[in-house]
């Protein structure tokens, strides 16, 4: 027993060292070229953090929350679809599955994007803002767009992990599933998915950071998110090198805490599985 | 209560069951036995449709297993199958993956379900495991959750895979024992195993197979006795020699 406490001090003494090291080494990166910067560069923090511009950096923060929430929503839910698609009994959908998986996986997302907005949107309507049927509210076309080509797009990465997850799971598991009389549909929602989706955590929060990450492209369709208010912000006040290292601040403060639940949930789930 | 007439199934080219016939009466327990690739287990996926055979008939409690007719989901509900690798839903606690069956497909009330799982805990002897995942259980405890969790389904015929040949020796026996009590309560049971002394003690009839097909079927005492067919002769020897 008091071998183990030692252990696991020690264990402990080590991480905190590496931690410590880290966190070192990163000050002194930062410091020294923050250093080198400043014989060139007159960093003027207290002109970018005036409250005006944060307000603004949080109005964005509030639009690129929106537009990769629905989308992942959007994106998780016909990605499990597709991914069902390319796993059923049926060759025509499993065909449709891999054409949808294909086409979009081999596109750009910047291609994507204005090809939905520019061009799709126009044959559908070219008005501002865009009437949702059973809400009776109107959304502003940029962002319903967005939304549209971001769930559409990372559909197609998600259906593959959900897929990789779903065949992860073993064969004998939908036999055991089918002799006790389930049905296709039971058997998954009841024995295959949920196996499937503790195994896909990991996977699926990257693709869920690597979607967030990507709305930043919705600029190009002039949506007021973080990235272009960041750019707004630098036309009016040329306050380049702080503008952009709060704008990547702000992603971080989305993908870090993304990862963190990630892991959480992975541990929490893990509970009753093979360890 | 289980009809096999002239079944012939495929995997691609090999011919793997060349033309069973076979009648199990309500009640009975027949074990089978044979080589591994003689076709045993198949025989039994086919039972409950989990294989599909090319030509011939099932017939299990009056109802066709392979018409295309068939619901294969209700049939299912009264034939348990208990698997080589218990296969339980490790995700759920044992409580869970013996009141699924019944909550999800006989849409049984949870209280209904628990009751009867409560029930068969009991009888399995590890009422204390309930709220256990299956990694957390010994293999012989799987292995017997699983036969109660094809129990619960109140089938009318179990079919069992080769239950303990995945088994540590120390814990045969403790399947077994749950198998022959099951089969003193006249439960029909077709079972394939290596286990020839359960075979001797417990079965009504056993039938050898070779090569996809039944080389011979006899009341259990005949069969070691008395062996008609050469192959069956051998396959005995060797069984009984070790």
């Amino acid at each position: 027993m008091a071998e183990m406490r030692v252990l696991g001090s020690s264990r402990l003494m080590k991480l905190a060292l590496r931690a410590l090291i880290l966190v070192v080494l990163l000050a002194l990166i930062i410091f020294g070229l923050y250093y080198l910067l400043s014989q060139s560069y007159p960093f003027r923090w207290n002109l970018a953090f005036n409250p005006k511009n944060l307000d603004a950096f949080n109005e964005g923060l509030l639009v690129t929350l929106q537009v990769s929430g629905l989308a992942m929503i959007g994106g998780a839910l016909l990605g499990l679809l597709v991914a069902l698609a390319r796993l059923s009994p049926f060759a025509i959908l499993r065909d449709m599955g891999m054409l949808y998986v294909q086409m979009l996986r081999n596109i750009p997302f910047l291609v994507f994007i204005l090809f939905m907005y520019f061009g799709v949107s126009k044959v559908f309507s070219a008005g501002p803002t865009v009437p949702v049927p059973l809400l009776d509210i109107e959304i502003d076309s940029r962002i319903f767009w967005g939304v549209i080509a971001l769930s559409l797009f990372e559909a197609s990465f998600i259906s593959e992990i959900f897929r990789a997850g779903i065949q992860a799971v073993h064969k004998t598991q939908i036999e055991a599933a089918r002799s006790l009389g389930m049905s296709y549909v039971q058997s998954m929602q009841h024995v295959v998915l949920p196996q499937a989706f503790r195994m896909i955590i990991p996977p699926l929060t990257g693709e869920l950071i690597a979607l967030v990450k990507e709305s930043a492209l919705l600029m190009v369709i002039s949506l007021e998110e973080l990235t272009l208010t960041a750019r707004q912000l630098v036309q009016q006040t040329p306050l380049n090198f702080e503008f952009y290292a709060i704008l990547a601040a702000y992603y971080l403060a989305i993908t870090l805490p993304l990862s963190f639940v990630s892991h959480l949930l992975e541990r929490k789930l893990a509970i009753g599985k093979a360890r | 209560m289980i009809a096999v007439q002239d079944v012939h199934k495929w995997f691609g080219l090999l011919h793997v069951l060349k033309g069973i016939d076979l009648e199990i009466a309500q009640g009975e327990v027949l074990v089978l036995i044979g080589a591994s690739g003689s076709g045993k287990s198949t025989l039994l996926r086919c039972i409950n449709g989990l294989e599909k055979i090319q030509h011939g008939k099932i017939v299990v409690d009056e109802m066709d297993i392979h018409k295309s007719r068939t619901n294969l989901n209700k049939v299912r509900q009264e034939i348990g199958i208990v698997f080589q690798s218990f296969n339980l839903f490790p995700h759920m606690t044992v409580m869970k993956n013996i009141t699924i069956g019944p909550t999800k497909v006989k849409r049984i009330s949870p209280q209904e379900s628990k009751e009867i799982a409560v029930q068969l805990l009991k009888r399995i002897g590890i009422p204390e495991k309930a709220d256990f995942y299956p990694d957390q259980l010994s293999g012989g405890q799987q292995q017997r959750v699983a036969i109660a969790r094809a129990l619960a389904m109140k089938p009318k015929v179990m079919l069992f895979d080769e239950p303990t040949s995945a088994l540590d020796p120390e814990m045969i026996s403790e399947v077994l024992d749950l198998m022959r009590e099951l089969a003193s309560e006249k439960m029909t049971m077709v079972v394939v195993t290596h286990e020839m002394g359960f075979a001797r003690e417990a079965a009504n009839r056993i039938a050898f197979m070779a090569d996809g097909q039944i080389a011979e079927i006899a009341p259990a005492e005949e069969f070691f006795k008395n062996p008609k067919d050469e192959r069956t002769r051998r396959f005995i020897e060797k069984v009984l020699a070790v």
